[in-house]
This record gives C-alpha cells, sequence and structure tokens, in this order.
C-alpha cells in the first residue's frame, strides 16, 4: 500500500503510431529478458533454491563437519528420531508455537487500540508515531541486552515499576524462572511489533471512506457501534494480513531467544530455530543432516499453518496475492 | 466542548503510558551511555551529570567498535547497492508486457512464495556451500547471502511499482529511439526513484541490523558486524554496563538519527513489505 501511494507521473498524449510500431509478430526480445532477469535468478537459484534442495537432500543422510561433511544416507531415520524421540524438539516446537499464537493475540487489540486512538486526532498524534515505531528500527542483539537489563531482578525497570505501584511482592528474576521467561521475551517483541502494526492500521483506518462513519451517524449509531460495527469489520483484511505475518515471524524467532537466554532455563524458551543452530553447531554429534531434517519439519510445518490460517482467517475474502 | 476535551483527556492517558512503555528502556540506556558503569552501580536511574562523552571516544578507539562499525558499513552498504541495481532490473523486466514469456508467472509466483521460507530451511546448507566457494567467514560471503534473501521482497515490490507505468509512455520513449537499457536506465528507473528509495530503506536497515546469518557465516573476531559483536561483548563484559549501553548508541544511531529526518520515508519502507506480504 505504501508503494501505491506514491505518485506514478502520467503519459504524455498517446500516440497513436503504437500498432504500426511494435507489431503483434514482434519476436521476444530475449537479450534485454536475460539482462533483467539473470542476475536476480543467479542469486535466487544459487543461494535460496538450491539451498534448499540442499537441505532436503540432507536430511536423508548424516553429514559430519569433522569427517569433511561426507554423505552417509540413512532414509527417515532422522524424521522418525526426530517426531518419536525427541522430547528437546517437541518442547522447542511448543513453545515456538506459542510465542507464534500469543504474540498476535496480544499484538493485535493493542496495536488496534492505540491506532483508533491515534486516528480520534489526539495532539501530537505523530510525534507518538514516530515514538511507537522507533523499537522496530533497532536489531535483535541491541533490543536484547536493554531488555536483560530492563528485567534485572534487582534494578531493572520492570522490577522498579512494580515496586512503584505496590506490587513488589511480584518482582520476579523474569528471565531465571522458566515459567516467566518465556511470557517475558514474548513481551519484548509485542515491544518491537506494536509500533509497526499499529501505523499499518492507521493508514488502513485513513483509507475508510467518511460517508460510511457520517451515513452510520446519521443512522443512529454511537460511537462505540461506528467502530465495531463499521471500523473494525472494514479493517478486517489489513488485520488478518498482520496476524499471518506476525505468527511467521515468531514460528522463525530466533535471535532474541540467542541473546537473551540461549533457549534457557530448562528449554523453557528454545525455538525451533535455536535448536537447529545448536544442534548444527553446538552439539558433539557435528552432524548436519539431523538438524536439516529438522528445518525442513517446521518448513512444512510453517507453510501447511500459514495456508490453514489464511483459509480460516479470510473465508470469503480472496488470498491477496 | 467540555465533554470532547474531557474525552481527549481520558484518551491521552493510555497514550501517555504506551509511550513511557515504548521509549523508556531506550531512553534510560542513552542516559546510561554518558554514564560511568561506577555512577550507574551507585544509582541506575541517575542523570548523566556530568555526561561522559569521552565514552563515545573510548569505545569506538579501545572496544573495537571502529572495526565492527566499518564491517556492518561494508556489508550494509555493498548489499545495498547490489541488491538495489538487480532488484530494480529484474521488478522491470517481471513487471513490463514486452518482456513476457511463458514461464514468466509461475517463477515469479516462486520468487514471491519465497518471502514465507524460514531461513533454517536455507542456512545449514548455505553454510556448506559457503565453505565450498572459500567464502564462508568472509564479508563477501555475508553479502551474497544477504541480497539473496531480501531479493524476494526487493523484486515483489518493485515489480508492484513499475508495473504501473503507463503503457503509452513506454511506447513514446520507444519512439523517440528509446533501446531496452536506456529505456530502464533513463525513463523507467528515474521514475520509479520513490519505491526505490522505500526498497533501498527497507533493505539497509534488514542488512544493518540482521543477526542470524552473521553468528553462523561469521566466526572470526575482526569481520564481528555490529550485531554480532554485541552478541559477544553482552557475555565478555556483562558487569560493564556502561561501555556496552555506549556501544548500544553506536549501533543504533545512524538508524535513527536517519530516522528523526527521514521518519514518513522510514515509516513508508519498513511496513512496505508487510501489506501484502
Amino acid at each position: 500500500m505504501a508503494i501505491d501511494q506514491i505518485e506514478v507521473p502520467q503519459a504524455p498524449p498517446a500516440v497513436k503510431v503504437r500498432k504500426f510500431f511494435r507489431p503483434p509478430q514482434q519476436r521476444r526480445p530475449w537479450g534485454p529478458i536475460a539482462l533483467f532477469l539473470c542476475p536476480a535468478l543467479f542469486f535466487y537459484f544459487a543461494f535460496i533454491i538450491y539451498p534448499v534442495l540442499v537441505t532436503f537432500f540432507n536430511s536423508f543422510h548424516i553429514l559430519r563437519q569433522d569427517l569433511g561433511l561426507t554423505y552417509q544416507f540413512v532414509g527417515l531415520q532422522h524424521f522418525k528420531e526426530i517426531l518419536a524421540e525427541d522430547e528437546v524438539f517437541w518442547k522447542a516446537a511448543g513453545n515456538s508455537l506459542t510465542w507464534a499464537i500469543v504474540a498476535p493475540i496480544v499484538d493485535m487489540p493493542l496495536a488496534l487500540a492505540l491506532a483508533l486512538v491515534l486516528h480520534a486526532k489526539v495532539p501530537l498524534a505523530r510525534f507518538f508515531r514516530t515514538v511507537w515505531f522507533t523499537p522496530l528500527l533497532m536489531s535483535y542483539p541491541v533490543v536484547g541486552v536493554i531488555w536483560l537489563w530492563v528485567y534485572n531482578y534487582d534494578w531493572g525497570m520492570a522490577n522498579l515499576v512494580l515496586r512503584a505501584i505496590g506490587l513488589g511482592s511480584y518482582a520476579e528474576a523474569w528471565l531465571a524462572n522458566p515459567a516467566t521467561a518465556l511470557p517475558a521475551l514474548i513481551l519484548v517483541t509485542t515491544w518491537m511489533f506494536t509500533g509497526f502494526h499499529m501505523v499499518i492500521l492507521l493508514t488502513a483506518l485513513h483509507t475508510i471512506p467518511q460517508e460510511y462513519l457520517e451515513a452510520a451517524t446519521v443512522d443512529g449509531a454511537n460511537r462505540w457501534q461506528r467502530t465495531f460495527r463499521i471500523v473494525i469489520p472494514l479493517l478486517r483484511p489489513t488485520l488478518v494480513n498482520l496476524i499471518i505475518l506476525d505468527f511467521i515471524g515468531k514460528m522463525k524467532q530466533f535471535a532474541l531467544v540467542w541473546v537473551m537466554t540461549r533457549g534457557g532455563p530448562m528449554r523453557g524458551t528454545e525455538t525451533v530455530a535455536t535448536y537447529v543452530i545448536k544442534r548444527a553447531f553446538e552439539w558433539k554429534t557435528l552432524d548436519l543432516g539431523y538438524p536439516s531434517a529438522i528445518a525442513v519439519i517446521w518448513f512444512i510445518i510453517i507453510f501447511g499453518l500459514s495456508f490453514a490460517l489464511m483459509r480460516f482467517l479470510q473465508r470469503r475474502e480472496a488470498l491477496e496475492f | 466542548m467540555l465533554r470532547t476535551r474531557l474525552t481527549k483527556g481520558m484518551l491521552m492517558l493510555p497514550i501517555l503510558v504506551y509511550t513511557a512503555f515504548s521509549a523508556g528502556p531506550y531512553l534510560w540506556t542513552a542516559i546510561m551511555s554518558l554514564r560511568t558503569t561506577d555512577e550507574i552501580y551507585r544509582s541506575h536511574y541517575g542523570l548523566p551529570i556530568p555526561a561522559h562523552w569521552v565514552k563515545f571516544y573510548v569505545a569506538w578507539t579501545e572496544f573495537g567498535y571502529d572495526v565492527y562499525f566499518r564491517n556492518s558499513a561494508i556489508v550494509a552498504v555493498a548489499a545495498v547497492i547490489l541488491i538495489t541495481i538487480v532488484g530494480a532490473l529484474a521488478g522491470f523486466g517481471f513487471a513490463r508486457r514486452r518482456y513476457a514469456f511463458p514461464l514468466r508467472q509461475p517463477l515469479f509466483l516462486l520468487i514471491f512464495l519465497s518471502v514465507m521460507f524460514p531461513p533454517q530451511i536455507m542456512i545449514l546448507s548455505l553454510f556448506q556451500i559457503l565453505i565450498k566457494l572459500r567464502l564462508f567467514n568472509t564479508l563477501p560471503g555475508l553479502i551474497l547471502v544477504y541480497v539473496a534473501t531480501e531479493m524476494p521482497i526487493t523484486i515483489y515490490l518493485l515489480r508492484a511499482f513499475f508495473a504501473q507505468i503507463p503503457q503509452e509512455l513506454e511506447d513514446a520513449a520507444r519512439i523517440d529511439g528509446c533501446t531496452d537499457w536506456t529505456m530502464f536506465w533513463r525513463v523507467m528507473f528515474p521514475i520509479a526513484l520513490p519505491a526505490v528509495a522505500t526498497t533501498f530503506i527497507l533493505d539497509f536497515i534488514y542488512f544493518w541490523n540482521e543477526f542470524l546469518y552473521a553468528v553462523v557465516f561469521i566466526t572470526q573476531q575482526e569481520i564481528r558486524t555490529l550485531p554480532l559483536a554485541i552478541q559477544f561483548l553482552v557475555s565478555d563484559q556483562y558487569q560493564d554496563i556502561g561501555m556496552l549501553a555506549t556501544g548500544l548508541m553506536i549501533a543504533t544511531l545512524p538508524i535513527l538519527v536517519m530516522y528523526l529526518f527521514l521518519s514518513e520515508w522510514f515509516v513508508k519502507g519498513m511496513t512496505a513489505g508487510a501489506v501484502k506480504g
């Protein structure tokens, strides 16, 4: 949408010699086609499609890094082991899935509420929007370090606020407790992304024709009815897109965990992404095949669930490709 | 009148609370970046009086931030230039009717679909491939991977823009003797500059902040990028909060200062990929 708003200069007055100039049987300009597309296709096939295929291939093998990455075929053995025996995988999958489900449930209502409030023409709206959007511009390690401090038991902001409002007994070593570590990390991604979701919802709010709301007012609808019966249903396609995007993003979550908890305590924040990297480069198995199989399984799950979610949420709306 | 003022006042409360939540942690870090670790341990929420600006110089010269900053700058600038050229060429080639061929549409859909790929599905074999190409543990290797991973979204966005440019404009330019190359470079690319600017910003911020590929493909200290360096500094000098805070400012200020002046463009760039993705 943002890009659609950029104005395209209009063409000069139409010239009528088009047919004469470009006969229908003209041969395909293969030279220019190659010039324009080949560089991108090189990158795409060499560094995306080929690696994806190699990962699928690797997932049927044992690939030892200490033995010069020689291949040993094992068939479906990795897959059986992951699905049947690997408790760490299931724990990590549960955490990733929790993150992917909880984050949109927390993020979207918050972002929507903030967007509606800003849309009500409060003073300094632009300033607030600019501030709320800022966390998205920082890297995960930066955010991770800042929030390690926020969650510090003795002097972190989180406990400082709790103690200030008289809830000091709820002060907690947030990242050291397996029960609170994952929710604490989810709150960090909320902090990062709510402003971003808010901005997109705000843009969508601006596109709602004023006449709809005026008509509703004439019909006697009050502010709440206008919001819940007209505005929110009209925002639905945008909300659906954002939910799916948020879901996919959280299913891939790696960096924040890596910097803040390394998957601990007691695998309470282990995600599939961190487990794949650990399995590949930190475990003594030194095998690239097994983590590749995890990646393949997770790839299929992400695609499957994303499409299921799209169908479930969009129902009547067409897929927006 | 009074009633509207009252509602407005009530609306301000959640706004201010959220603003404190949103800006608080970073402002706190910014303040700490000007205080020494001793001062911080005496009082974690004191004001930076006196402000130790020299810490930025110290971080830059003695803690290696000059090197990390340079590495990040090399990677981000090189990758963003490369992806802008390659992405604009492909966006143009995929958009215009003149360059249609039978498999073009399925090919574009495949590229678009890969926006959803989780990095894990590529990263282990990319590791293997980079080793084979002797590009493991090098900045050029990282740059190539970065360009490839941001390629789908860049092509998608630029194609959408190039597709909107009226056919008449192309025809008129062709009558004036434009070849395919001058058509792209002299006519279409200048028109597309606003769209190119949004993908430029989106890609640059992604490259500046990227962490996962860097952590797997870079193991040598001298070529660490800023996000990678921060992750290591956190474990090495967790006690030295003051210096770490200064480092965080060095890592974020280039983007945030630009954001201050070009916030509309940044918002446009960062949200461009989200609306249809």
